[in-house]
């Protein structure tokens, strides 16, 4: 049974000893950005972290490293929590197949117990709102979904967008918001601003798991992300009509926060120490002014550390990137077996392809880069054969170190755009590429000495299953 | 902890530093924010993050900074109809 909510889910992640209650008391600030930052520092299989006893707060409740391991990634898509990276990803992958899934409109959504509007609007009144890094400008929601329409074609339900952005806290009543120029979003913000008119966003927090991973995936302009959780899920999402805006909201959330980006408003924001394991800001940017907040009695505060990877965001981003890569190259190069794109949201990405003929995996790799993703990350490119594992870290780099010859199979191509966030970009939003192909050559290009590969021995697998038994036995 | 008096804003120096909120258990921290720089901060924070000798140089904002930062994105020409 998929998760209607986040509670739900927290209740799965505790049966399955994958959600740690924190109950000493302790400090809004540093303990509990540290403390989700160390989760991602003690090894495999870290657990979601619980806060209720936070200093000079009476009734906080904060769930963080909820997607932080590969245990609670594979646990919010419904697998056993010893799934393995690349067996989420291909399940993930079948999953996908299923797409589109039509949502569920559901009414009484508990986040109608409680409402603010007007003078009463205050975040500080419903969110335990804290800071993660010490260079951080204030207190972010970094873990929200944002629904926005696109105001040339609002009732095209696919153009509609759910995506993670950034928001930070700048008043009781207000946010600033990071559209980077290649998301939905900020296709959305350039219509209205346009016309000179104000767009309106419904902020929504602490979702059911799956929310998480379909609000950070980049899927074409006119997929709909709730569609897609559909698919993911294995049913409909169940999704809710939000009271002042008329938005599309998830029906689980916690909190939903609606109101306006301001048109053709910009205010400094940031830093905000990033994905890129660097901060980013001060620049000036988006404002939104909040006019409503809707939540459920005891509301859960959800919210994710990010700093220097591996962090909660990696996992979250992992197989999320990884898939619609996947799908996309596939789509007209079927030689394509796997991608990895988990590195940095897929600024480095990992692919085994067959071989269709001499010269086939550099065309894969130039592809990867001209996805709608591709253009704004995928900046280096490792392209192995199909029977190395790009998944396996020690098979890529065996396979780079042996079939790679550098000066023929390492491209660089100058001057191409990818996010100004990526840190090695110069200017910011411009950089160079490059593809190493660690293929094997096929004909007509006869590069180097491959002609005798060194198989496993066709006794190996049923001695691998011998050992197994052998250890398991002792 | 006791808050006596405003101080400046740690990261720009500013000296128009506001109140936003005040925690819930009486007496135990404030929330505060410099409106030149929007840099805000609890006053249980460690030093680091809430003193202007202490505050990271790597951090500081000054006024010409806030003024000449870059508008991501852009505002768009409006359109003429
Ligand atoms: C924790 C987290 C924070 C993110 N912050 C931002 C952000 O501030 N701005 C942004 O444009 N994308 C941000 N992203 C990335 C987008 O959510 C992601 O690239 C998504 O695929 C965008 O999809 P869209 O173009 O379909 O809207 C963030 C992702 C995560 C997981
Ligand atoms: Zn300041």
């Amino acid at each position: 049974m998929p998760y209607d909510d986040l509670r739900s889910f927290l209740d799965t992640l505790e049966k399955e000893g994958q959600l740690l209650r924190i109950t000493d008391e302790v400090l809004p600030e540093p303990d509990i950005a540290a403390a989700a930052n160390a989760a991602g520092r003690i090894g495999e299989g870290a657990p979601a972290l619980w806060f209720d006893r936070v200093k000079g707060f009476t009734d906080a409740r904060i769930a963080m490293n909820v997607h932080g391991s590969w245990r609670n990634h594979a646990l919010a898509l419904g697998l056993p929590k010893e799934t393995s990276p690349r067996e989420q990803v291909e399940e993930f992958a079948r999953r996908w197949d299923a797409f589109p899934v039509a949502p569920e409109r559901r009414a009484e959504a508990p986040w109608l117990e409680n409402t603010l509007t007007g003078d009463d609007v205050d975040l500080f009144r419903v969110l335990p709102l804290f800071r993660l890094n010490d260079g951080d400008g204030g207190f972010y929601l970094d873990k929200a979904a944002v629904v926005s329409r696109d105001p040339a074609d609002p009732d095209h339900f696919g153009k509609q967008n759910l995506g993670t952005y950034r928001l930070e806290v700048i008043g009781r009543d207000r946010l600033a918001l990071q559209p980077v120029p290649v998301h939905d979003i900020a296709q959305h913000l350039r219509t209205a601003e346009e016309n000179g008119e104000d767009l309106p966003v419904a902020i929504t927090l602490g979702n059911d798991p799956v929310v998480p991973i379909v609000a950070g995936m980049p899927l074409r302009y006119d997929q709909s992300e709730y569609e897609m959780a559909g698919a993911l899920r294995g049913a409909p999402m169940p999704i809710a009509t939000a009271p002042h805006t008329g938005l599309d909201v998830p029906w689980g959330a916690e909190v939903v926060i609606e109101g306006v980006v301001e048109s053709r408003k910009r205010q400094i924001e940031g830093p905000f120490g990033e994905f890129t394991g660097h901060y980013s800001g001060g620049r000036r940017m988006p404002v939104i002014r909040i006019e409503r907040i809707s939540y459920r009695t005891d509301p859960v505060f959800e919210s994710l550390y990010l700093g220097m990877p591996w962090t909660e965001c990696d996992y979250l981003v992992g197989p999320n990137t990884s898939v619609p890569l996947l799908k996309q190259l596939r789509a007209e190069f079927p030689e394509v077996r796997a991608v990895n794109a988990m590195y940095t949201h897929g600024l480095l990405v990992i692919i085994s392809t067959a071989k269709r003929y001499g010269g086939f995996a550099k065309a894969v790799g130039m592809r990867a880069m001209t996805t709608p993703h591709g253009l704004g990350y995928v900046s280096q490119v490792i392209l192995v054969d199909e029977d190395v594992d790009p998944f396996d870290l020690p098979q890529v780099m065996w396979a780079q170190s042996a079939k790679v010859n550098p000066r023929e199979d390492v491209v660089v191509i100058p001057n191409l755009s990818v996010v100004e966030l990526a840190p090695a970009s110069q200017p910011a939003g411009v950089t160079s590429k490059m593809i190493i192909d660690a293929t094997t050559p096929v004909g007509p290009d006869v590069r180097g000495n491959f002609g005798t590969p060194v198989k496993d021995l066709p006794e190996t697998a049923e001695w691998a299953a011998k050992l197994r038994t052998l250890l398991a036995g002792r | 902890m006791s808050v006596p008096h405003t101080p400046d804003c740690p990261r720009c120096a500013g000296d128009a530093v506001t109140t936003v909120t005040t925690s819930p258990v009486p007496g135990v921290w404030e929330v505060l924010q410099c409106p030149r720089c929007l840099y805000m901060w609890r006053t249980t924070e460690p030093e680091r993050r809430t003193s202007r000798a202490a505050y990271p140089a790597l951090f500081r904002l000054t006024e010409e900074d806030i003024a000449s930062a870059s508008e991501v994105p852009a505002v768009p020409p409006l359109r003429t109809r």
